[in-house]
Formats: structure tokens, sequence, C-alpha cells
């Protein structure tokens, strides 16, 4: 598969995935194993003083993979640039999945918020990751304010019902200039590729590996489904038709042959 | 009696017992300096200055460490 570019870093995956959701840390590294995933998300919280040895770090290898830490839980973009510099301050990394969600119900993206803290945080040094509504002139926009690529969703957050913002979606992959990260809702492998073959990226899956019955095989699955989806769209595959065309040739069958008066 | 908050909830230290700096009250609570980042009534204080950064009675402390997420 041809390599991803974000932010002249080369990735030979891509798929990334989030480390939301899993039953254990033992089960979120041998998903993120088998995902092949190069990029993997994480969210920042507070520090539970009463059970401190919650420390998730431990089961992901830093060596072996790019964190991207998210601003999720921001309801603002005050919020989000503060995350961002707590990340920051972390562990050093300056990449950051930007997000500000401040609709718990449907968990869309603020998309002027979003925007706000975006420019906020690329004067800051920040490499910046929004992720946003499939709105094109809002992608543009973030394009034009220095982010490095645009993230928007298939359809909201952990819902699991695949691309339903399509022609948006279209939209977006044909004019962009910097990498589309399909984000959020893809449930299936099948959306996985889908999205793929639509011409976006990467994708990023969570929650479709994290709450499947065997989350590793479901990663395996969508690393698959990734690979087979950008193989097709470097194929290029033929427009569909309403009607049937035969595959097989339509002479030479073994019928009587009518001579013409 | 002295007092810190810490990620949002007070915390009391009898007299002389606060602790002085930001890597001291880490120590305490027995949490790994290199796995958090610290805000001291708002300010981030980088893991470099963990050692010097001095805590007063009365400050409010947010510590914060990557989770699952997506």
């Amino acid at each position: 598969m041809d390599k991803l570019v974000i932010a002249d870093k080369e990735f030979n995956s891509r798929l990334l995935v989030g480390t939301g959701k899993f039953a254990s840390c033992e089960i979120m590294a041998e998903a993120l194993e088998k995902s092949g995933a190069e990029i993997v998300t994480v969210a920042l919280r507070r520090v539970d003083i009463e059970n401190k040895n919650d420390d998730m770090l431990r089961a992901i290898d830093v060596k072996k993979y790019l964190l991207l830490p998210n601003t999720s839980g921001a309801r603002d973009g005050e919020e989000a640039v503060r995350l961002s510099k707590l990340a920051r301050a972390t562990t050093g990394i300056n990449w950051v999945k930007l997000e500000v969600t401040p609709d718990p119900y449907y968990l869309l993206p603020d998309p002027v918020e979003t925007l706000k803290a975006a420019e906020i945080l690329v004067k800051d040094g920040f490499v910046v990751l929004p992720y946003i509504n499939a709105d094109p002139v809002l992608a543009k926009k973030l394009e034009d304010a220095g982010a490095v690529t645009v993230m928007p969703l298939a359809s909201p957050i952990g819902s699991k019902q695949g691309i339903r913002a399509r022609a948006a979606l279209e939209i977006i992959i044909e004019q962009a200039n910097v990498p589309v990260v399909v984000d959020a809702g893809l449930g299936l492998p099948s959306h996985a590729a889908d999205a793929m073959e639509m011409g976006a990226d990467a994708v990023l899956v969570n929650t479709a590996i994290a709450t499947a019955a065997e989350p590793s095989l479901m990663a395996t699955a969508f690393k698959l489904a990734v690979e087979a989806g950008r193989t097709a769209y470097k194929a290029g595959a033929a427009a569909a038709s309403k009607r049937a065309i035969a595959s097989s040739p339509l002479t030479g069958f073994l019928r009587d042959i009518q001579k013409e008066e | 009696m002295e007092v810190l908050k810490i990620n949002g909830v007070e915390k009391q230290f009898a007299a002389e017992q606060l602790p002085s700096t930001v890597a001291e009250l880490l120590e305490q609570l027995d949490i790994k300096a290199a796995t958090v980042a610290a805000e001291v009534d708002g300010q981030i204080i980088e893991h470099k200055n963990f050692t010097e950064t001095k805590l007063r009675n009365g400050q409010s402390i947010e510590l914060v460490r990557f989770v699952g997420g997506g």
C-alpha cells in the first residue's frame, strides 16, 4: 500500500485506532498490534487519586505508536487549547486531535470553536488534526488555518451507522490538499473499505473494534478492509450502471442460427 | 490546618505537613511524575520544574494523565 503522509511524517498504515472502551489494557494492546495502526488516539483525564495505578500508557509501546492525544471533553475552544497544552506537557507530544463537542447527545463538533482553537494551536506550534462535521467549507478553512489533516465524521461518534454524510465527504475529499481521515461512525470493516474506496486517505476506528466480541479479530478485519479499500481506490473502479451489462460474450450461444431473409 | 484543592477535591494537611513542591506532592500521593501533567492555579508546570515549583496553602492543583480515548 502507498504511504500516508501527515505533516511530513510517513506511515505505512492508513488505519488510526482509538484506545477507548477496551475491556482491559491487554485486550487493547493485542488489538492495536493486530490493527497494524501506527497512530493511536488517547484522551486526557484527571488522575484518579484513589486508584492511581490506572496508567494505561504502560500497555502502549510509545516507540512503536505515535500517540495522538485528543481534546475530548472540551466544550469550547478555550478548553480544547488548555487540554492540548496539558497533553503536550505530559509527554512532549505536540500532535493533537482537536475536538470540541458541546452537545452530549450527538457529540457533534462545534465548527466555530474548532476553527478558533485550531488557529490558536497552529500559532503555538501544534500539529493539529481537527475532528469536524462533514462540512466542505469548514474543511477548507481549517486547511487554510494550517491544520495538517481534516477528520470529518461519517456519522455520529460511536454510532456505528457507517457513512451517512456521503455527499459532503465526497466534496471534502475532492477539494482537500491535506489528508482526509474519515473519523467516527464506522461500525463495520465494509464501512471503512467504503470510505477508502471513496478516496479517503485514512480512517479512524475505535468503538467498532473495542466493543466487538473479539477486538483483536475485528482489528485484523479493519486492517484488511482499509488495505482493500485503498487498493481498490488506486485501481480505479469503473462507473456503475443501472442496467445489466453481461460479463460473458453475447455471441456463440448453442442455438439455431436464424438466417436473415 | 492547611488545604490544597487537588482535582477539585479539598485535601487537608496538618500544619507544616503541606508538601512544599509539586514533586513532593506527587511523591506523597505515590504518583509517577513522568506520566502526568500538572497545573497549579491554572498554570501548567513543565516536568523539569516539578521540583522547584513551590506549593502554598489554598492552591488549586490539577493532575491529569492519558486514558483510553478515541
